[in-house]
């Protein structure tokens, strides 16, 4: 029997009259990795940071696993401390090196001593396989090594699930699949994520379930392949046509 | 007349303007850093409070502001004219320091703040461990131009009777009628502290830079 | 928030509290204290100046100097400009002021005045080779003239010069400084620069070039320390001792030592 790690009903969000999202449910259950696409501007960022707490929810509840987050009086930064997330430009500490980064919350946050701190923070890099960059600063690691950092740090927190805000979009083309690559790995070893990329072919390889959200409502999910060959919706075929195409395009101009 | 002997006398003011200059500096980057932080992260109410701080103390002239300081800081309690002028002008660039800090703030991305809360740290802890490491190195370089017009500055406190470096020079003209060698003897001294205090900010920068790839 | 809050407190508070100080026991509070403080501006002399040690001296410096000594206590000076010694009185952050002070209503109003310690008249100083009339001191209106700022002449100047319409504005030099104004006449940007007669004798002799045409008494007159408002204790017992002092003629031989050139 799955055991849902987070759930969310009927969640509306506006800012003044305009409607980011609409009445969104969703379940994630424990070990799934759960894939939301969608045109930009259809609230899926935003979603992910309702979940987190970082914005405020209009209306609708969200439980992180027996307990409501979004209840009043519930404590925000105990709740962050329990979800990762990773951001599109990866927002490292600047001023602190990859190893830091990654030891700040353990030290601040769950009052590790540092030496304790230092050696969890090294295993997290190795996990990326980032342990040789350790000493080095945001300035000087690639784009791709910066938001494998990134992930490093949201995982040392030992996160109950992990959210993952298009997190190769502001990328090179050619630094995606270092960054994908440990995004699969994590899934293998059986992380919970939610995840919000244009990368269908991740989508498709990892996810067990798809999200199509698009103006602010869920049009459909379902596993990868249904979804991918047999959409119910003509929107969802409309977009999946569309995302290839132009990924398509791309690849032929390389 | 003997010049070296008020020269000397001169050259002893610089104590004063020195102590002035590192109680003035301090403070108001002590008070115009939580300015700022209140500006930027505390609501509204506090922010329109900050900025009306902001205009006043910025629209009036700091000898001015000195004179109504000193008045009303030393009526209160009984301090020194050195301590209360330099506590005053503290608060004079306080203002300054403050909108520096501002500045600085709004200049390290507002993500950095959201990537600390997401690892589950306090908007306080956020604050203290990546904004304000950050924001206090982006703050040299201009801070160092508001140290530099604050020991100029400090030779304002003579209005209030303390024997700084160009009230000095003022007292050396006046019983020498000499008035050129009092004044250059005091603009050598300022600027040689301008010069000392520019050089060590710059290393400090230096120091602290944030390594990253050319 | 709650810190916002204090601050608002705090600055309310130092906003709010002014100094208010009983007079009643201030002499006996400077008496057991074993030392008055004492403002001057020590850029006038010969009554008060900085000498090649460094040391505040002149002829108010030494009369002060004697008048505490005779008092059982001991000077503390307090060097500032001229224009805040007024302001430092009142406020309470000197004890009393010499500085070659003339009685003067509007001072009065704040401040109280000791018995004379000495009479000074007014005087005209001009370059050598000046070909002006000034034997009638109303005549000072055709010419570019300067005064310290603050002073007696200063408000000679502006009550019977300025204000009339007589001196225009423009040809009216303040100076915050005697020996700044005497640099201004020895590069002809004033041409007569009213000032007390002692003080211009000074500038005189130090400057060269320079000549006295006219003394007399217009604003001047005698000198008073300043004492705070409404402080009878202190004010008479300064008097008690200049009368001493005058008697004995210790105030004629400081007069000899510096006023004689």
């Amino acid at each position: 029997m799955a055991k849902p790690i987070l759930t969310i009903k009927n969640l509306t969000k506006k800012y003044g009259e305009n409607v980011i999202f609409h009445d969104i449910s969703l379940t994630v259950n424990e070990g799934d990795t759960i894939v939301i696409i969608g045109p930009s501007g259809t609230g899926k960022s935003t979603l992910l940071r309702c979940i987190n707490l970082l914005t405020c929810a209009d209306d609708g509840q969200i439980w992180l696993d027996d307990l409501e987050i979004t209840a009043k009086g519930c404590d925000d930064d105990r709740v962050r401390q329990h979800i990762g997330m990773v951001f599109q430009n990866f927002l490292l500490f600047n001023h602190l090196n990859a190893l830091d980064n990654v030891m700040l919350g353990l030290t601040k946050v769950k009052h590790m001593k540092p030496d304790e701190a230092r050696v969890k923070a090294l295993r997290e890099l190795e996990r990326v396989g980032l342990a040789d960059r350790a000493e080095h600063y945001p300035g000087q690691l690639s784009g791709g090594q910066q938001q494998r950092v990134a992930i490093a740090r949201a995982l040392a927190m030992d996160p109950r699930i992990m959210l993952f805000d298009e997190p190769t979009s502001a990328l090179d083309p050619e630094l995606i699949g270092e960054v994908l690559e440990v995004m699969r790995k994590l899934a293998l070893e059986g992380m919970t994520m939610l995840v919000v990329t244009h990368e269908m072919g991740f989508a498709r390889e990892v996810a067990d379930r798809i999200v199509f959200l698009e103006k602010g409502s869920i049009v459909e999910e379902g596993p990868p392949d249904e979804l991918f060959y047999r959409p119910k919706h003509d929107r969802t075929r409309e977009f999946l046509w569309k995302i290839t195409e132009l990924y398509g395009k791309k690849d032929e101009n390389k | 007349m003997d010049v070296a002997k008020f020269l000397q006398y001169i050259a002893s003011g610089t104590a004063y303007t020195v102590g002035v200059t590192l109680i003035a500096l301090p403070s108001g980057l002590i008070l115009g850093t939580l300015l700022a932080l209140l500006n930027v992260y505390s609501g509204k109410t506090s922010k329109a409070l900050t900025n009306l701080y902001s205009t006043v103390m910025r629209g009036i002239p700091p000898i001015v502001l000195l004179f109504i300081l000193y008045f009303i800081v030393s009526g209160s309690i009984n301090l020194s004219p050195f301590l209360a002028g330099s506590i005053s002008l503290g608060i004079v660039s306080s203002a300054y320091q403050m909108e520096i800090v501002r500045g600085a703030i709004l200049s390290v991305s507002g993500g950095q703040m959201m990537a600390a809360r997401a690892v589950g740290m306090s908007k306080r802890q956020a604050i203290r461990n990546v904004i304000l490491p950050q924001t206090l190195r982006l703050a040299i370089p201009p801070w160092s131009n508001e140290a530099a017009i604050v020991i100029k500055d400090s030779s304002l406190v003579y209005a209030l009777g303390v024997p700084e470096i160009l009230r000095r020079a003022q007292l050396i003209s006046a019983s020498t009628q000499q008035p050129f060698l009092a004044y250059a003897a005091a603009a050598v001294i300022y600027f040689i502290l301008v010069f000392i205090t520019s050089r060590l900010l710059d290393g400090l920068e230096k120091q602290l830079r944030i390594p990253a790839n050319p | 928030m709650k810190r916002l809050v204090l601050l608002v407190v705090v600055i309310t508070l130092a906003f709010a509290a002014v100094g208010c100080k009983s007079t009643s026991d201030h002499l006996s509070a400077i008496k057991d204290a074993g030392k008055i403080v004492v403002g001057t501006s020590a850029d006038y002399p010969p009554f008060e100046f900085v000498d090649e040690a460094g040391t505040t001296t002149g002829f108010d410096v030494e009369l002060m100097n004697e008048i505490a000594k005779r008092m059982g206590v001991t000077v503390e000076w307090t060097d500032m400009p001229f224009d805040s010694l007024i302001a430092a009185v009142q406020e309470g952050k000197i004890d009393a002021s010499i500085a070659a002070f003339n009685y003067d209503e509007e001072r009065d109003k704040t401040v109280d005045f000791t018995d004379a310690y000495y009479t000074t008249e007014d005087s005209f100083t001009v370059q050598e080779g000046f070909t002006g009339d000034l034997s009638d001191p109303m005549n000072l209106a055709n010419y570019l003239v300067g005064a310290q700022s603050g002073t007696v002449q200063d408000g000679w100047i502006t009550d019977n010069l300025v204000t009339p319409g007589l001196l225009p504005e423009d040809k009216y030099f303040r100076y915050e400084r005697v020996d700044q104004a005497a640099l201004d006449l020895q590069a002809g940007r004033i041409e007569v620069l009213m000032a007390d007669y002692v003080p211009a004798q000074a500038v005189v002799s130090q400057f060269g070039g320079m000549t006295i045409v006219y003394h007399g008494v217009l604003s001047t007159g005698p000198l008073n320390i300043v004492v705070p408002e409404g402080d009878t204790a202190l004010k008479d017992e300064i008097n008690r001792v200049l009368k001493e002092l005058q008697t004995e003629g210790f105030v004629e031989e400081l007069a000899f030592k510096y006023f004689s050139e």
